[in-house]
């Protein structure tokens, strides 16, 4: 049913749907209204068997998801920021385990400086942690991810963070199609651990390996992200089907098809960069853009076809590179050896807005062979020149 | 339950039992050990009771076995439930919790519930042929007749009183101790096969000695000291040992409606309340220091205001005549002494009462040699003549009844490495389970049970008990908040937080094992342990 409803209400809605067994979060903006509006599902009993763990710190919330996970319960977590950088031990933890816990990140900066604001710094930081991460495009792809995201974690005991911009999305009122429990139920069937901590059968979980076989653990770890990859598309497809729209789960790409410009982006802005490329196209510009879902683990082979014979390539970075020339574009230029030149423009850091003019700049930039490997979109070094100090 | 469980993750995930191959014992340093300790409260008992051995099974309701326990080392619960002053509930580590355990009242209810239930003591170990002469049938003399015959031994008890009890009987009055508690305590003593010679004053030890292999003397301190007071004819002075012991007897005591108390120790009260009990309107203690220095003890003082008893501290007699007394003003010096200020009262006065203290007759042992009045003994108990003992109120010491209980027992256990040349079994000295030594947060915050007491109306014309027991339920409660001070009780902490799962439990009341294999000497199950009766010793290296 269709409803004009804020973006963190989406997300707790379809979680709900999803009938988690524990629900356990601590708040921090803006990933706050999503927890709140669980608790109020679940003081209202619309949350059904689920139980709601209060915790007192993100370590905890996600140690508490492990636990709970462990035991074969469904597990729901959200978090952002700086209480994702709380809970970093617990997330190697939780993905080296194998815990198909699914965890909603209201994406923003990290400090210092202290910044509330959205940008990818707080899930690009954790990108090693062997974590799936889906990047959601707008707040109806938010709220689509997370059956999605249950489904493809179970099916793969792997867990899946779905980050989704932190007030952009989660803040914003929009229209969003919530699915109806019974069609995520048909689609999500209940949760079959592989492993159980339960008395009656006991087993150790975590327990300690040496170099004879630590290096095998990994490797498993990395096939089986392969196989994540390869699931993901084929269970969007079948949500997709289920609830009829489209589920873009690895990469969404719009008007690429003989874009001589393609530009890559994760998230919100690839709203306004659709626009942009509308407008560009519309002066007969050729330029296309590819909205990046999957960013963990990393679709090498969908990021090479979509780059294959483009002139040129400019990824938006809506992380801190520092010391680098940037995550993303790093990525792609691994994956495209020989290729195009990948343009990383720094953008949207701190909640910086990312508009269609600067977009636009940036491309006609780049078709004048003007844009460096690595720029900062819309720098003002006048202000840091104002202030004394040196660029 | 057996499900069909997928295959488990490769390595990271193990099933049972395949982490024994990890002997993590051989990482060890250090191990822990079940070592108990001493509680404080068996530590303070002068009666050498096991305190916290006896409160275990009551724990659980069995009464019996905590009795039986209790009775190893004192006959006398059910007086001892009335008359103690309790240092082991001073000591009690509890107190620095919440409340100390009403140790007392359950000791009461154990005695009181023993009575009811008619439970008996026999002196099981094999007769050794040896005679053994108590003479005093006090509490010294009892105890030490009732450790002697469970030794085997025969005794015979010789006391100048036509009833047992000593000061028990005749000094403590009814109102703290009824004397059927003490008949049924002193009743089971004798059916143990203990001789009572009542009636007999014993004046000639060397006599008296004839056809026994040793002799305990336990005859007490019973003459009442004296201060020098001016006194007119008419003045009518008395002292608290004649006034209790009459009072006991029930004989009438003209006492008159303002009686004065002079002394500050637990007999001046006993004096001062009786004297209500006996018709005194005014009932007045004149104490030549402070409250702080008085030597009676808090409850006994506090009873006596409560029950309308009045209390002059710095104030001596200086004379007496038959309707008033002259007090002197008294000053504390730098060393607390009280000075005389020669500012002087007069105050109303029918009789004048006594309690300044008692000596030790010394008729009897005029041969051996004394220290402070009192008759010289050393830690055996032994006097200075070969097989003769001496103990309670008669040897320097702390004058109680559960103290001299105490030297009744110890003096018993040495007549009889005495009497069979056999050493004393010598017990290896115990750490004191100290209160930092504790996870006291490990135990729930319980209230001490408050024992019921006669309302304050009754307590001036009768000598109806003043102090009730607990009932089943509140003597349980009460035994439960023992927290078992350095002494395993099988919470089963150890076994939970060990992480190595080196804890083997041995069964109900076997206490725990340590699995030597595994242990790897992390010191958790020490640290942890709510009663502090783990100790980590160093390994050898």
């Amino acid at each position: 049913m269709r409803e004009q409803i804020e973006g963190s209400q989406a997300v707790a809605r379809t979680v709900a749907s999803c009938r988690p067994d524990v629900v356990c979060a601590y708040p921090i903006s803006p990933q706050t209204h999503i927890v709140e509006a669980l608790a109020v599902l679940a003081r209202t009993g619309k949350l059904g068997a689920a139980q709601f763990v209060n915790v007192e710190s993100e370590m905890a919330a996600l140690s508490v998801a492990i636990g709970a996970s462990a035991t074969g319960a469904r597990t729901y977590t959200a978090t952002a920021s700086q209480g994702l950088l709380f809970m970093a031990e617990a997330l190697y933890n939780a993905a080296g385990l194998g815990l198909p816990i699914v965890m909603t990140v209201a994406n923003r900066a990290i400090g210092a400086p202290i910044n509330i604001w959205n940008d990818h710094s707080d899930s690009i930081s954790q990108r090693d942690s062997g974590w799936i991460q889906l990047y959601a495009l707008d707040n109806q792809h938010a709220a689509d991810l997370h059956p999605v995201a249950y489904r493809l974690a179970e099916e793969v005991s792997v867990p899946v963070m779905v980050c989704v911009d932190g007030f952009v999305l989660t803040h914003a009122v929009e229209p969003v199609d919530l699915a109806e429990p019974e069609r995520v139920d048909a689609f999500l069937p209940p949760f079959r651990p592989r492993q159980v901590l339960d008395p009656a059968d006991p087993v150790t979980i975590g327990a300690m390996v040496g170099p004879e076989a630590y290096t095998e653990v990994r490797y498993l770890a990395h096939t089986n992200a392969k196989r994540a990859l390869e699931r993901l598309p084929v269970l969007a497809a079948d949500y997709a089907a289920r609830v009829d729209r489209s589920v873009p789960a690895i990469a969404d790409a719009y008007r690429a098809v003989g874009a001589e410009t393609l530009v890559i982006a994760m998230g919100s802005v690839v709203g306004t960069l659709e626009d942009t490329v509308d407008e560009l196209r519309g002066e007969g510009v050729g330029v296309g853009a590819l909205g990046l879902v999957a960013f963990r683990p990393f679709p090498v082979d969908v990021i090479r076809a979509a780059v294959a014979g483009r002139e040129r390539v400019v990824v938006l970075e809506r992380a801190q590179p520092t010391g680098s020339t940037g995550v993303i574009g790093t990525e792609i230029r691994a994956a495209v050896p020989g290729g195009p030149p990948i343009h990383s423009v720094v953008a949207g850091l701190g909640g910086r807005p990312v508009t269609r003019a600067s977009l636009k700049a940036v491309i006609e930039a780049a078709n004048r062979g003007e844009l460096p490997e690595l720029s900062f979109m819309d720098l003002d070094t006048g202000l840091i020149e104002a202030a004394g100090s040196r660029p | 339950m057996t499900r069909d469980r997928q295959p488990l993750p490769f390595a990271i995930t193990l099933a049972t039992g395949t982490s024994l191959a990890n002997r993590t014992g051989a990482w060890r340093t250090e191990r822990p050990v079940y070592r108990d300790l001493l509680p404080p409260c068996n530590n303070a008992c002068p009666a050498g009771e096991n305190v916290q051995g006896w409160l275990y099974p009551a724990e659980a309701g069995d009464y019996e076995g905590a009795w039986r326990t209790l009775m190893a080392d004192n006959p006398f619960p059910a007086i001892m439930g009335r008359v103690c002053y309790h240092p082991c509930q001073t000591a009690c580590n509890r107190g620095l919790l919440d409340e100390a355990v009403g140790i007392n009242a359950v000791e009461r209810f154990l005695g009181d519930h023993a009575i009811e239930q008619g439970w008996t003591v026999h002196a099981e170990a094999a007769p050794t042929g040896k005679r053994v002469l108590v003479v005093g049938a006090g509490p010294a003399g009892l105890s030490a007749a009732y450790h002697l015959r469970l030794l085997g031994h025969e005794v015979t008890v010789a006391d100048a009183a036509e009833e047992p009890g000593g000061m028990m009987r005749y000094g403590i009055p009814a109102y703290r101790l009824p004397r059927d508690v003490l008949d049924a305590e002193i009743g089971r003593i004798e059916r143990m096969g203990v001789e009572f010679d009542l009636g007999r004053l014993v004046t000639d030890l060397d006599a008296a000695r004839e056809g026994y292999d040793a002799v305990f003397l336990a005859v007490g301190a019973q003459l009442s000291k004296r201060a020098y007071i001016p006194a007119g004819e008419s003045a009518r002075l008395l002292d608290a040992l004649t006034l209790l012991r009459s009072a006991a007897e029930g004989e009438t005591v003209r006492l008159g409606r303002r009686v004065v108390v002079y002394g500050g120790g637990d007999t001046a009260m006993d004096a001062a309340r009786t004297a209500r009990r006996l018709g005194a309107t005014e009932a007045l203690v004149v104490y030549r220091r402070t409250r702080e220095r008085m030597p009676a003890h808090e409850s006994e003082v506090a009873e006596a205001l409560e029950e309308g008893v009045q209390i002059r501290w710095l104030s001596t007699i200086a004379a007496a005549d038959g309707e008033s007394i002259t007090v002197e003003r008294m000053e504390l010096d730098e060393t607390g002494f009280p000075r005389a200020t020669g500012e002087f009262d007069t105050l109303a006065a029918d009789s004048v009462v006594l309690a300044l203290g008692q000596d030790v007759d010394r008729a009897l042992v005029e041969d051996l040699p004394a220290v402070d009045g009192a008759v010289a003994v050393d830690d055996d108990f032994m006097t200075e003549t070969p097989g003769v003992f001496a103990g309670g109120d008669m040897v320097p010491s702390e004058r109680t009844a559960t103290v001299a209980i105490g030297h009744g027992k110890r003096a018993a256990r040495r007549i009889h490495s005495w009497l069979t040349a056999t050493e004393p079994k010598a017990l290896p000295p115990m750490p004191l389970a100290a209160f930092e030594r504790l996870n006291p947060w490990y135990y729930a915050d319980a209230p001490h049970q408050v024992r019921p007491r006669l309302e304050i109306a009754r307590r001036t014309d009768t000598f109806d008990e003043v102090v009730g027991g607990l009932d089943a339920e509140t003597v349980l409660f009460e035994a439960r908040r023992c927290m078992s001070c350095g002494n395993c009780f099988e919470c089963d902490n150890c076994y939970g937080m060990c992480p190595d799962n080196a804890i083997v439990k041995l069964g109900p009341g076997k206490g725990f094992a340590i699995d030597l294999d595994y242990c790897k000497g992390c010191g958790i199950c020490a640290a942890e342990c709510p009663a502090g009766a783990i100790t980590m010793i160093e390994e050898e290296s």
